[in-house]
């Protein structure tokens, strides 16, 4: 069973001091506090920086005396993260675990990984190749994605209907799907395509 | 009876020992009324621990782990050979998970309890 009273205070604790960190996690519904969404600031200096990742956070019964399971759900170019599935390839995940760590440490981990990647180490190889062997490609498709992905686009919602429907697809569909996603047309635009 | 009384004042003290004396005074002769003075006796405990909160269930030492209701004997601290402390439901829990060795969850020292 999940020490819910724990995850409550962590959530307050963690949202507390967000004005410091840039580290949100609100659960995904009100219903249910172990499917969470955790949100961490692309660190400067990075071609992350500027973009705002959001993770995917589900807890197993066991926490937290068991990892928290966390993914991407932004779509990231980075050694240790699959560019296809969001995994995320950290040790204090899985095996480097201690029930110390809370949700916020841990997405700050994940903002640490994103500033050092360990491409010997890969979760991606492709992107660990593309570093070892293009280190100025990597950092340009790096970039791009930031740019594509995680920054949250300044369109209103009248030009991202029209943007999605000029795609081809039906408007009252566009419409639904934007809604179901807050508004997010990348995650729109994705789960218009999966479906 | 007069003494009796003011034994009961010396008890129980300040201010209402002056005005009782008065009364007493003025009555001097007359009927005295007995009165019984309550007793709240207050005591406090607290756990002698570097933290103030448990690293793993994050609740407060002086209060218990999530499956304790009341906190105190029931509810243990236990220390680790780190010197770290948590309570002893919930360091029991993490030292059970892990096989073969437990690490303390604040310093990743092999865990040991304290002897």
């Amino acid at each position: 069973m999940v020490d819910f009273a724990r995850v409550q205070k962590e959530l307050q604790e963690c949202n507390r001091d967000f004005e410091v960190s840039g580290i949100k996690v609100i659960p995904k519904s009100d219903a249910n506090l172990a499917h969470l969404l955790g949100t961490i600031p692309g660190p400067l200096g990075t071609p992350y920086e500027g973009g705002s990742f959001k993770i995917d956070i589900t807890l197993p019964d066991g926490y937290p005396f068991e990892p928290p399971k966390m993914h991407f759900a932004t779509k990231v170019w980075h050694p240790n993260i699959s560019s296809q599935s969001g995994a995320i390839c950290l040790d204090i995940l899985k095996d480097q675990w201690s029930p110390a760590l809370t949700l916020k440490t841990a997405l700050l981990s994940v903002q640490a990984l994103l500033s050092a990647p360990e491409p010997d180490d890969p979760q991606d190889a492709v992107v660990a190749q593309q570093y070892l062997r293009d280190y100025p490609t990597f950092m340009g498709t790096a970039r791009y994605w930031t740019e594509a992905f995680a920054m949250t686009s300044s369109l209103g919602v009248e030009e991202k209907v029209q943007k999605l429907v000029e795609m081809g697809f039906p408007e009252a569909l566009v419409k639904s799907t934007l809604v179901s996603v807050n508004g997010d047309e990348n995650m729109a635009l994705e789960k218009l395509c999966s479906g | 009876m007069g003494n009796q009384l003011g034994g009961d004042f010396l008890v129980a003290g300040g201010s209402e020992r002056t005005e009782r004396e008065s009364f007493g005074i003025c009555n001097l002769g007359t009927r005295y009324e007995s009165q019984d003075f309550t007793w709240h006796a207050v005591a406090s405990w607290t756990w002698d621990a570097q933290d103030e909160t448990c690293g793993i269930c994050r609740m407060a030492f002086d209060g218990c782990c999530p499956d304790c209701k009341l906190p105190g004997d029931d509810c243990p601290l236990i220390w680790g050979a780190c010197n770290h402390a948590f309570h002893l439901h919930c360091i029991l829990k993490w030292v059970n998970s892990q096989t073969p060795q437990a690490h303390c969850p604040m310093c990743r020292r092999e865990w040991q309890f304290k002897g």
